[in-house]
């Protein structure tokens, strides 16, 4: 327990500085991946709606810290996603082929929207503005394909006990 | 796969996320001193990686905008030599005329560009979210750097900073929505404050002095020389894109590209301005 939970301590740290190093560089028509949105998202397809809200949370407050908008803003749009997306997985029958790229995809629709709304409702009303729809979509496409790669990460550190870390895709 | 059910725990887990972080959000946008140092920890913990990632990527960086932008490249050179040909011609008329705009402003006891002296810094990265127009500066509080001090090129005006770290600073670029210069057209004189929007790389000017300016293509675009201003008179901040007004129109539409990419920048200088003295800590 205490072993998981550093791994997924270490998932969230790594994904952080790949975000604000790496990515900062590698921005496609305005828009970057959210890689913790996206770990969000894993962590609620593989664990649930309340683990998934509470990495979501922590990565969130994570993120929050490198922003130029309030702490706390990343963190309430990545936990009710979290929870969101938990709640969808628990009504799948069956496990399917591309689900991670879906959910991913998708999930980061949502949760950008979530910042959107809430972050312009706070008082950043420069978030409303019409280019921003263009920059959700792109990050939405862009966050599918970071899917690939971060799922069996986070898949890893939630079930690396349990000998499920590596299902495929 | 496991099967949740919609238990009472789990709601009232998500309802102590949600009023936490809406707690957060309150206390955040009114400044809180606790949050600022933690931001700050996390900032000079993940400076230095930022400038060795930012260091690795330089030769990608060059090789990728050698392949994609030779042509542009290639053209922008022919431009540039005749430019300086035209401004070495520009710069011998001006010297007269910038005599006696320095005495004039000397005399009004306007702050000016060689008020300031400055910080270079490299530009480590640019925001890592989606909705700012910010880059991050390796170069903080130990080296001088303090919030609301402007940003500049060689070429002119690039933004002004926001937030400031131990080791690194972050920018606000002109063309973001959240920031506005008071600016003054090259000709007719006329003041007015830029507005950006989001995605647009040009800024339009708003509030004009005279409602009846006229500017024509290409005329540049200064900071004005306004008492207590947030940027030294007389920085280039861009060059006119596009001029109408209509019949009906109060005031016209000018747009202005800035002179600055501000998609491309590599170093930077910080201005210590407005408070020149500011006993410098290195840089």
């Amino acid at each position: 327990m205490v072993l998981r939970r550093i791994r997924l301590a270490l998932v969230v740290l790594s994904l952080v500085v790949l975000q604000t190093t790496v990515f900062t560089h590698l921005r496609v028509l305005d828009a970057v991946p959210d890689l913790c949105l996206v770990g969000t998202i894993a962590m609620a397809y593989e664990e649930g709606p309340i683990p998934g809200a509470l990495f979501g949370f922590a990565s969130g407050l994570a993120t929050d810290l490198f922003l130029s908008t309030p702490v706390g803003l990343s963190a309430l749009a990545f936990a009710l996603t979290g929870y969101g997306v938990g709640l969808f997985q628990s009504g799948l029958i069956r496990e399917s082929k591309g689900i991670a790229l879906f959910l991913g995809g998708v999930g980061s629709l949502v949760g950008n929207l979530i910042f959107l709304i809430v972050g312009g409702l706070a008082g950043h009303e420069e978030l409303f503005a019409l280019h921003n729809i263009q920059v959700l979509i792109v990050a939405s496409l862009y966050d599918a394909l970071m899917a690939a790669a971060v799922f069996p990460f986070v898949r890893w550190a939630a079930k690396a006990d349990s000998g499920q870390a590596w299902p495929p895709l | 796969m496991v099967v949740y059910r919609r238990d009472t725990r789990g709601r009232s887990t998500l309802l102590i996320i949600i009023v936490l972080s809406l707690v957060l959000i309150t206390v955040d946008a009114n400044g809180n001193s606790v949050v600022n140092s933690v931001r700050s920890t996390a900032h000079n913990v993940i400076a230095p990686v930022q400038s060795v990632v930012n260091s690795a990527f330089q030769p990608v960086r060059n090789i990728a905008g050698g392949i994609t932008h030779y042509s542009a490249v290639k053209s922008e050179n022919a431009r540039l030599q005749r430019q300086i040909a035209d401004l070495r011609g520009q710069l011998r008329v001006d010297k007269g005329t910038g005599g006696e705009v320095t005495q004039l402003e000397k005399l009004l006891d306007l702050p000016t560009t060689e008020d300031a002296t400055g910080i270079v810094a490299e530009v480590t990265g640019g925001a890592p979210g989606n909705f700012q127009r910010t880059v991050t500066l390796n170069k903080g509080t130990s080296q001088g750097v303090k919030v609301n001090y402007p940003v500049v090129t060689g070429d002119g005006l690039v933004g002004t900073v926001t937030q400031v770290f131990g080791s690194s600073s972050t920018v606000t670029l002109i063309d973001s929505p959240t920031l506005g210069v008071g600016v003054r057209l090259e000709v007719s004189g006329a003041t007015a404050i830029t507005e950006a929007r989001a995605g647009d790389r040009d800024l339009s000017l708003g509030f004009l002095s005279d409602m009846n300016a006229v500017a024509t293509k290409g005329e540049l675009v200064f900071t004005s020389a306004v008492t207590n201003a947030a940027f030294p008179a007389g920085l280039p901040v861009g060059t006119v894109a596009s001029y109408s007004k209509g019949a009906q129109d109060l005031q016209p539409t000018i747009t202005v590209t800035p002179v600055v990419n501000l998609d491309n920048l590599d170093y930077v200088k910080v201005l210590r301005y407005p408070d020149p003295t500011a006993a410098p800590n290195g840089g």
